[in-house]
C-alpha cells in the first residue's frame, strides 16, 4: 500500500526545470511520520485516495490500466486530469490525498529555499507538562 | 499544583470548586475569568494540551497534528463535505484564529427574538457590548499597522478602495502585530492575545485549576442538578487514556466545548431534549485567488487584516482577506503534474480573498461512528445564490486592485479566468460539490429560547432540564449572526457568568 500512496503523491509533484518534486524531498520520512501521527480516519482517507488514483486512468484517459503502470506521460495527463473529475466522491478522496502530499511538498526545505521562501524549523511538537 | 495534564494511573484526580467550565477557547474562558474575578473557585477543564508560543507548530502539518480536533477530519455530511474546523488546546480556537473581533450587531438580538422565539432581554445586550468593552481593552483590540499588513492585505485595502468595497482593516485582539503570518499555528511572537495567554493563567492566579489533555466524558446529574464533571486524560500524542477524574461543582456547570461536543456531552450525561442538536449554522466560506504582477508573498503579514460587513445586510455576505501557507495552495491548486507545478511557480504572486456567506441552512449534530460528532448539513439555493454575489464581489475588487487573473476553485472552471470574463461567476453552479468551501464559524446545536419544546437553555444560558448547567460558547447561539462570531461568545459568556455569580 505503501508504494501506492508514494507512487501517487509523486505523480501530482514530480520535478520540473523551476522546482524540485517530491521526489527531491524526504517523502518516505514524511509518510513514516504521517503513518505513526495521524488519527485511522485521516491515514484512512489517503489510502482511499491512492486507491481511486491507481485505478481510474480509465477515467481521465481512457486507459484501462494501474497508474503505476502506465508511461511517464500518461501519469502525468491522469495526476492532472484526476482532481477534475465529475465523480465527486473520488474528486474528495484526491484532494484527500493530494492535500497531504501538498503538505509533504510545501514543507520541504528543497522546496521552499527554490520559492524563496524561508524553510521552517521541525515544528516542536511540546506542550505544558506541569 | 494549580495546572494538572495528563497523569497517568488509576488514583483519580478529584477537585472539588464553585463552578467547573467545560472546555477553555472563547466561551470557556471568559465565562472562567468572570466567575475567578467574582470571588468563585474556578476549574477550568479541557480536552487538549496546554501549548504555549515556544510550543507552537510552523508548518500547516504541524498545525493539524498540534492543534486540531482530530486533525481536523470533520466533514458535514450532506450534499457536499465541507471541513468543519475546531482547535483541540488549552484556548481552543483563539489560538489558531485570526484573532478577529467584531462586535455583536444590534440587529442579531432583534433577529434572535423575532425569528426565533427569544424574547428581547436589553439587559443582555447592553451586558454583551460592556463585556465587550472591557475585553477590548484587555486583549488590546487594533487594527493592524502599516508594516504589519503585508502584501495581501495592502492589495485588498487598493482594491477596496477603487471598488467601493466598504471595508477597512480588521480590529484583532493583537498588540502590536509582528505580521509574521503565522495566526492560523499560533502566534509565536507572542502578540495574539488568545486566551491561554491572559484569561486562563489569572484564573490560576486567583486561586483555580486547569486540568488539560482531559476531555469530559460526561457531568454527573443527580436529582435534577449537575454534581460533577467526569472524565479521564488522555495523551495528546498515543491518545492513552490516563487516571480518571471527578470535578464536583458547588454551585454550577459551565458547558462551553465546541458547537459540534457541547450537544454531545448534553446527551451523554442523560440530558436529550428534543431541540438538541437542532438548528446547526454556520458561515460557509470560500476563497479566489488573484494573481498580480509583482511579489505578494501572501504567507506574511496578519492573516487576515481587511474585512468588509458592508454586504452582510443587503446580500448575506462578508468579505476577508485570508493568508495561505505554500503547502495548503499546493492543493488547493487544481490539476496534478507538470502544470500543477507551473501553476505552484505562482505562488508569491497569489493573494487569497474570501467570502463567507450568511448562510441560512440549517443542519442538525448527532452522535457518529466512535461517538464522535456527526453534522449534517446542505446549503440552500438562496445560499449558493449567495456565493455566487460574494465571489462576483472578491473577483471585483482582485481585478481592481490590478489582478492578471484569477483563481475561482469552482469544478469547471478554467484554471484562470481574466476582467472579460468576469461575468462567468454570474452562471457559477448552484451545486456544494462544485466548491472548495470551510466552515468555519458554527453556531447552535444546544440553543436559548423561551420555549422549552424548541430550545435547550433559557435566555442565560441555563439547561432547562437543568438549570444548574449553563451552555456558554456558540451552540447556545439561536442563529449564525453574520460576522465573526468570537467577540459575541465571549461577551454571552461574561452575561452568563455575571447572572451565575448574581444567583448565588
Amino acid at each position: 500500500m505503501d508504494s501506492i500512496i508514494r507512487s501517487a503523491m509523486l505523480d501530482f509533484y514530480p520535478s520540473t526545470e523551476h522546482l524540485p518534486g517530491l521526489d527531491q524531498t524526504d517523502l518516505d520520512g514524511f509518510l513514516k511520520r504521517f503513518k505513526k501521527e495521524a488519527p485511522p480516519l485521516m491515514w484512512a482517507g489517503v489510502v482511499a485516495g491512492a486507491l481511486a488514483y491507481e485505478t481510474s486512468p480509465i477515467l481521465t484517459i481512457g486507459k484501462p490500466a494501474r497508474a503505476s503502470k502506465l508511461s511517464a506521460e500518461d501519469r502525468d495527463r491522469h495526476a492532472d486530469l484526476i482532481g477534475s473529475t465529475n465523480i465527486y466522491h473520488v474528486r474528495q478522496l484526491i484532494f484527500v490525498l493530494k492535500m497531504m502530499a501538498g503538505m509533504a511538498w510545501g514543507q520541504a526545505p528543497e522546496v521552499r529555499r527554490a520559492l524563496g521562501l524561508e524553510p521552517y524549523p521541525e515544528d516542536p511538537g511540546t506542550w505544558r507538562t506541569q | 499544583m494549580t495546572h494538572q495534564s495528563f497523569m497517568e494511573g488509576r488514583t483519580p484526580y478529584e477537585i472539588e470548586v464553585d463552578y467547573a467550565v467545560v472546555g477553555s477557547g472563547a466561551g470557556g474562558s471568559a465565562a472562567a475569568i468572570e466567575l475567578a474575578r467574582g470571588g468563585a473557585k474556578v476549574a477550568i477543564i479541557e480536552a487538549g494540551p496546554w501549548r504555549d508560543p515556544k510550543d507552537y507548530p510552523y508548518s500547516a502539518y504541524g498545525g493539524l497534528r498540534d492543534t486540531m480536533d482530530d486533525w481536523g477530519s470533520l466533514v458535514t455530511m450532506g450534499r457536499a463535505f465541507w471541513p468543519v474546523i475546531q482547535a483541540k488546546l488549552v484556548g481552543g480556537t483563539t489560538v489558531v484564529n485570526s484573532a478577529i473581533a467584531v462586535r455583536t450587531p444590534g440587529d442579531v438580538f432583534r433577529r434572535w427574538e423575532s425569528r426565533y422565539g427569544l424574547r428581547h432581554d436589553p439587559k443582555m445586550e447592553e451586558a454583551v457590548w460592556a463585556a465587550q468593552d472591557r475585553i477590548e481593552r484587555e486583549l488590546f483590540v487594533s487594527k493592524a499597522s502599516d508594516a504589519a499588513l503585508g502584501g495581501s492585505n495592502r492589495l485588498a485595502l487598493l482594491g477596496d478602495a477603487r471598488a467601493n468595497m466598504g471595508g477597512d482593516r480588521m480590529d484583532r485582539y493583537v498588540r502590536d502585530c509582528a505580521g509574521t503570518g503565522q495566526c492560523l499555528q499560533g502566534c509565536r511572537a507572542n502578540r495574539k492575545q488568545s486566551t491561554n495567554m491572559n484569561y486562563i493563567p489569572e484564573v490560576i492566579r486567583l486561586g483555580g485549576f486547569v486540568l488539560s489533555c482531559a476531555p469530559a466524558e460526561k457531568i454527573v446529574v443527580k436529582r435534577g442538578l449537575a454534581q460533577a464533571v467526569v472524565g479521564r486524560f488522555v495523551h495528546p500524542v498515543t491518545q492513552k487514556k490516563g487516571a480518571p477524574y471527578r470535578v464536583s461543582v458547588k454551585k454550577e456547570v459551565f458547558l462551553a466545548a465546541s458547537v459540534t461536543k457541547t450537544p454531545l456531552l448534553l446527551r451523554a450525561s442523560g440530558i436529550k431534549p428534543r431541540a438538541l442538536g437542532s438548528r446547526f449554522m454556520a458561515h460557509p466560506g470560500t476563497g479566489i485567488f488573484g494573481f498580480y504582477e509583482d511579489i505578494v508573498d501572501t504567507n506574511i503579514g496578519a492573516t487576515q487584516g481587511w474585512a468588509s460587513v458592508k454586504h452582510r445586510l443587503s446580500h448575506g455576505i462578508k468579505l476577508e482577506t485570508l493568508s495561505i501557507p505554500l503547502e495548503l495552495a499546493a492543493s488547493r491548486f487544481s490539476g496534478g503534474g507538470r502544470n500543477l507545478m507551473e501553476r505552484l511557480r505562482e505562488y508569491r504572486h497569489c493573494a487569497m480573498w474570501i467570502q463567507a456567506c450568511w448562510a441560512e441552512a440549517q443542519g442538525s449534530i448527532g452522535v457518529g461512528p466512535g461517538g464522535k460528532p456527526a453534522v449534517r448539513y446542505t446549503v440552500t439555493r438562496g445560499d449558493l445564490e449567495r456565493f455566487r454575489i460574494g465571489m462576483r464581489l472578491v473577483a471585483e475588487m482582485h481585478f481592481a486592485a490590478g489582478a492578471k487573473s484569477i483563481y475561482t476553485g469552482i469544478h469547471g472552471f478554467p484554471w484562470q479566468i481574466g476582467p472579460d470574463e468576469i461575468h462567468l461567476l454570474d452562471e457559477a453552479p448552484l451545486d456544494p460539490r462544485a466548491y472548495i468551501a470551510v466552515m468555519s464559524h458554527l453556531f447552535g446545536g444546544a440553543v436559548m429560547g423561551d420555549e422549552p419544546k424548541h430550545s435547550v437553555c433559557d435566555g442565560k444560558g441555563r439547561v432547562h432540564q437543568v438549570p444548574n448547567i449553563v451552555v456558554a460558547d456558540a451552540a447556545v447561539m439561536p442563529s449564525n449572526i453574520g460576522v465573526n462570531p468570537q467577540h459575541t461568545i465571549m461577551g454571552l459568556a461574561t452575561y452568563f457568568a455575571q447572572e451565575a455569580l448574581a444567583r448565588a
